[in-house]
Formats: C-alpha cells, structure tokens, sequence
C-alpha cells in the first residue's frame, strides 16, 4: 500500500491561504479526474472544508499532489509551501482517522468533520477516483469516529462552532429570547448555529438565499421566514444576530451597509457571525460600535479555551485512534503479503514444472523412484529460495511502519498483481 | 454603643473587601458566598447604628462627617444588595464591597462622640435634601460600577481574546440595562435633592448657596442630563453611554469628596 497525504488546516495555515486553497464543490470533480490522470497517482479523495484541504492519494510520495494542488490552483509552491503538511503511509492513515475522528478539528469533537468526510468519500466515488485501499481506509476511518463518539466524551463535551457562537451571543444579548436571528446563505454550518441559538431560545429566525426556494425550505424548518436575497437588507434590522455562509467571493456585508442597520436599530447591539471562506462580511464592521463580528478564526479563539477541557478526553481517543492505526496498516499489509506469497509460490512453481517439462525427454531413462526423487529436489530447491523472502513479508505484516517490501518483491519477481 | 455596632460592621465589610482584593488578584472568585453574608450581617448592624444615632442625637444622623459617610456606606451596601437581588451579578461586588468598606473606614476615622450640630442644619429640609442626595448618588455608584464591567466586557468581546474573567462579567444587555436603570433611578433623585437644597438655601439666606460644592453639583447634574438626553434622543448605549457615565461619578466623587477642600457649609 502506498498513501501520500498533503492538507492543510486552521492550525497551519491562516485563512487568506486556505481560501486560495478550497475547492468548491463544482471543481471538485474536475480535481479528482486530473488528479487520477496523473501517472503517480492511482486513486484520490479530496475534502475541502472551510478549516481544511486535504489530498489524500494512493500515490508513492507527495511531491505530485503537491504540484497538482498549486497548478489547479495557480499558485506558486513558495507561497504555501511552509502551510502545507505531507503524510505517508501509516502516518497518513493517523492523520485520516484523526480528521474524521474530529480529533484534528477546530472544536475537538464537534460533529460536522465526519459528514464532510462522508460527503467527499461520496464525492470521489462518484468520480470514480476511489480504488481498493482508499476505500478500505474511508470505510475504516468512518467505524473509527464512531467508536470514538461512543468511548469517549469528545463529542459530549464539544458541539462545534455553533456552540461557541451561542456563548458568545449570551454574553452579548444576555437571554436569548425575543431576539432574532438571520441566516444568509442556506449552508449546513449556518443552520447548524441558527439550530443551537434556537435551541437556546432565539425567537424568530429570517432566512435569505440567493435560490429563494431553499430559503423558503430552511425558514420552515425553523417556522421562521423567507427573505429574497435582492432585499435581505431591508430585514436585516429586525436581527440581533446575523450569520453569514454564503458562497459569495467577495464581501456582501460590507461596513457601511453595517452601519446604516444599526443607525436603523438605535444602536442596538448586532452580533455577526461569518463562517463563510471567503469572507462575506467586512472585518471592519467589528470596528462599529454596538456591532460584535467573529470570523472563523476568532470562533477558533474563544473555542481553544474550551479545548483544554476537553483534552482528557480526546487523550483518549488519541489511544484509540493509535490501536485502530496499527490494526489497520497490518491488516493492510498481510492483505498484500498473503497474496503476494501466494502468487511468489505459484509463480516459482510455475518456472519449475515447466522446466521439468521442457526436460521431459532427457528424464525419460530413469526409473520412476529417480524422477520423484528429481521432482523433490527441485520442490525444496525452490522451497529453500522461496524462504528468506516470505519469512521477509510475515515479518513485514507484523511491522506497519516498513518498507514496502512486497511491492519491490512482486517487481523482482515480475509478478502482476 | 451604636459605634461598637459600627465596627462590628466594619469588621464584616472587611471580609468583603478582602474577598474583592483576592478576586481581582486571582481572577476567581474564591469565596463569593460567605462573603456576601459577611457583607449582610454587616449592613444589618450598620442600619442598628444609624437608628441607635438617630435615637441618640433625637434626629436624623447626617449632620456630621462621621454620619454622612456612614450613611453613605449603608446605602451602598443596600444598593448593592438590591442590584445582586435583582441582576444575581457576583462580580459587581468587586466594585461595590470596597467602596462600602472604605467609606465605612473613613466615618470611622471621623467619629465624634459629642456632636454639636450647627444650628443652620437644623430644619427639617435635612430629612429632605441629605437623603435625596446621599441616595441618588448611591444609584449613580451603581450605575458607574455597571458601565465599568460594561467597558470590560466589551473590550473582551471586540478583542476576540476572552480572559477567564470574561466568564463572570454580565452580559452586555445586562450591564447596560443596569447602567440604565440606576440612572433613572439616580438622576430624578439628584435633580430633586438640588431643588430642595436650593429651597432649603432660599429659606435661610433667600438666596443659593455659593460654594464649590454647590457649583461641582450642577456640573455633574449636567453631565448626567447629557447622559439621559443622548440615551433617550440619540439613542446612546453600551460604549459611549458608559464614557460618559464614569465622567458623571468622576464629578460625583470631586462634589462628594473634593469640595471639601474648599470649604462651606457642607464639610462633609
């Protein structure tokens, strides 16, 4: 098995990079057939949230992954190089298990990463870009994450953005109901924070979209109402909160527009949420008085202190996630090892009769005890060969970490796989 | 006996400001419980004092710097209670338990075991003005207190970089609906118990009163009628409303404390 694995996340790279860096879901196909079209690389997953890239390939080193992601990106490799991470093997199973396990994300725990995993497994199966050991690793890193959730408290403890997004509107707003809340955008992370602040008592809930229908959906849920996107503005002031996901490139928020809502609302306080990537609302707008705006990055801020708590817990699904890592690289390897010895056997063997038969005419003359005696002797001769190397791969199935000395076997050997 | 009980009061506003020292130090609020009843008790022998001087002196015990401060302290301490009653906010006490301890400290240090009460105080305007004025002023302290942890916690959410202090300050609606409502309560007080010290000076002299005190008075009376006027009309709140409420003590303090200095009669 050879997997390389090269990402980036909130922890190594700000987020002015990883918006250079995200595909969006249209390019996502497009990605993964170049990416498999590449010679390196056999199979391909992509998951592009707006905390991480990653680029996880069957594929003998990273350097290629590394050269597609700047070309489809046209971005020079000095720019992001210092921001990008590269695994191999064992180590990119970890990071895999890790991610979907939520132990990497920004709220350790919080639930959102394993859809996002799912949905990219999806996304590359569809484009069939997913082969034998991308698919055994997926499967895998799903049962992980949820024997995680259920062993530890990770999960109990940390719900994710949205919660930290509640606390600091309690610390703005004081009790939440009878105040309002406006979704822009109709994303999974923003009806995920409008849910929690609805839980925690929110009154009424506006939705706008760009695709009105879907605004209208998402208002039912939350028997709120449905804005068109072309007059949100005009609402905006009936919200204390606002939480903008758009897919917009550029800011639709912008200070002014901020401003004149809250000289509209007598200085009533607002608090912005933009969970966008890219930006939707313009970082001054925190400069406003009685405007409170959080970016992705600061959510994380207010989060890191909550993580310290949750480090006990996710200690322990750090073990777990180890254990599962050994299991499945072994298991990987006497996947390929046990195939490989049986095909090392058949092929040796192969070699031997042949010869025996090309030499047929010359055995001829001797007595029937003599021909079994030559047929014994070449079978050990061959055993005897055969035995370092496939003494070699047991040893190797034992030990994830190594080389993959089963690839360079079936080479020498020339044998298909 | 009424200053035995006064100490005894003092002694328990103590453990209050000890409990305020250790919070601001730690960050935590270590004994929160025990010291608010310490704080309790306190006030309860304290307002014994007060009664026990008034039955002493056969009126109402304000005409000394020793009773003044006193009194002052008490309805800070009834002020505070009644905020934490009403708002359940811990933190307030940071602000609130030392300045209950100190003034309670300083009627101590002025006391007086034979009061002779200038003859120009005696009318019954006393029973008026002082506690019209002493009382506003205990709900501007309020209000101060209020836009203080306002401009913490404010801070603390714009900066992003929340400090485990963060967690027990109220929040912002909170702050500024305190800030707000000690006002109403303070200014109308304020703005009477200057008319009825005027009437008051008009009744002796036929004329105002001409003092430092009187002037700092309606310097900060104005500042709080700015106050009001930019919180009704232009809508004011949180950030600037709270500036502006710091200057208004700030001129509450100098008239309290500061005019003193240039004498009068209100030396206390």
């Amino acid at each position: 098995m050879q997997l390389a694995l090269v990402g980036l996340s909130h922890k190594t790279a700000p987020v002015e990079i990883r918006e250079r860096l995200a595909f969006n879901a249209d390019a996502l196909r497009t990605a993964l057939t170049s990416l498999v079209g590449r010679e390196e690389i056999s199979e391909a997953l992509i998951l592009s949230t707006c905390n991480r890239v990653e680029v996880v390939a069957g594929s003998a080193d990273d350097r290629s992954i590394r050269e597609f992601l700047c070309e489809f990106h046209r971005v020079p490799h000095e720019a992001v190089s210092k921001h990008l991470y590269s695994f191999r093997n064992a180590e990119a199973v970890r990071h895999v298990f890790r991610v979907a396990a939520s132990l990497d994300s920004m709220m350790i725990g919080e639930p959102q990463i394993l859809g996002q995993v799912k949905d990219a497994y999806r996304i590359a199966t569809d484009a069939g870009a997913i082969g034998m050991h991308l698919n055994a690793l997926m499967n895998r890193a799903f049962a992980v994450a949820k024997k995680v959730r259920k062993e530890t408290g990770i999960s109990q403890l940390a719900v994710s953005v949205s919660y930290a997004a509640v606390e600091l509107a309690r610390k703005i707003f004081g009790e939440l109901p009878g105040k309002g809340v406006m979704i822009i955008g109709a994303s999974k992370m923003g009806e995920l924070a409008a849910k929690h602040l609805k839980r925690a008592g929110v009154s009424s809930v506006l939705v706008t979209n760009r695709t009105f229908e879907r605004a209208v959906e998402l208002a039912k849920v939350f028997h709120g109402a449905a804005v068109p996107f072309e007059h949100f503005t005009d609402h905006m002031d009936r919200a204390d909160i606002v939480i903008s996901s758009t897919g917009a490139p550029h800011f639709i928020i912008t200070k002014t527009l901020a401003e004149q809502i809250i000289h509209r609302r007598k200085n009533k306080p607002m608090f912005f949420i933009d969970i966008a990537v890219p930006r939707d609302i313009d970082p001054t707008v925190n400069d406003i008085d009685n405007a409170f705006l959080y970016d992705i990055d600061d959510l994380q801020q207010v989060i890191d202190a909550n993580l310290k708590e949750r480090m006990k817990e996710a200690l322990r699904a750090e073990e777990i996630v180890e254990h599962e890592v050994e299991a499945f690289c072994s298991k990987m390897h006497s996947r390929e090892v046990v195939p490989t010895i049986v095909q090392l056997r058949d092929a040796l063997e192969k070699i031997r009769r042949e010869e025996i038969e090309r030499n047929r005419r010359l055995l001829k003359d001797l007595s029937p005890e003599q021909q079994a005696a030559v047929d014994q002797i070449t079978k050990s001769l061959v055993n005897k060969i055969l035995h370092p190397p496939i003494e070699q791969l047991k040893q190797l199935a034992r030990d994830p970490q190594g080389p993959d000395i089963a690839g360079l076997i079936r080479k020498l050997f020339n044998i298909k796989p | 006996m009424h200053v035995v009980l006064l100490r005894l009061a003092l002694g328990l506003y103590f453990v209050g400001f000890v409990h305020s020292v250790l919070t601001t130090l730690n960050k935590k609020q270590t004994f929160f419980r025990p010291a608010l009843a310490a704080m309790f008790a306190g006030f309860v022998f304290h307002v014994s004092a007060i009664v026990l001087r008034a039955m002493e002196v056969r009126y109402l015990p304000l005409t000394q710097q020793y009773e003044a401060f006193s009194f002052f302290g008490a309805l800070t301490a009834l002020g505070f209670l009644i905020a934490y009653a009403k708002y359940r906010i811990a933190t307030l006490s940071v602000f609130a338990f030392p300045l209950i301890f100190i003034v309670t400290f300083v009627a101590n240090l002025f006391y007086d075991p034979n009061p002779s009460i200038p003859p120009v105080l005696r009318s019954n305007w006393i029973y008026i003005h002082t506690p019209l004025v002493i009382l506003g002023y205990t709900a501007l302290f309020i209000a101060f207190a209020a836009a203080i942890m306002y401009l913490i916690q404010e801070r603390e959410l714009k900066s992003k970089n929340l400090t485990r202090f963060h967690n027990r300050l109220p929040s912002l609606e909170v702050c500024d609906d305190l800030a707000y409502k000690s006002l109403a309560i303070g200014f109308p007080l304020i703005t009477l118990g200057i008319i009825s010290g005027a009437l008051w000076a008009q009744s002796v002299w036929g004329d105002w009163a001409r003092e430092a005190k009187v002037l700092f008075s309606f310097l900060t009376w104005f500042v709080y009628l700015l106050l009001i006027h930019y919180r009704l009309i232009a809508g004011w709140r949180g950030k600037k409303a709270a500036y502006l409420s710091i200057v208004g003590f700030i001129g509450v303090l100098l008239t309290f404390l500061g005019a003193n200095y240039f004498g009068g009669l209100h030396t206390f």
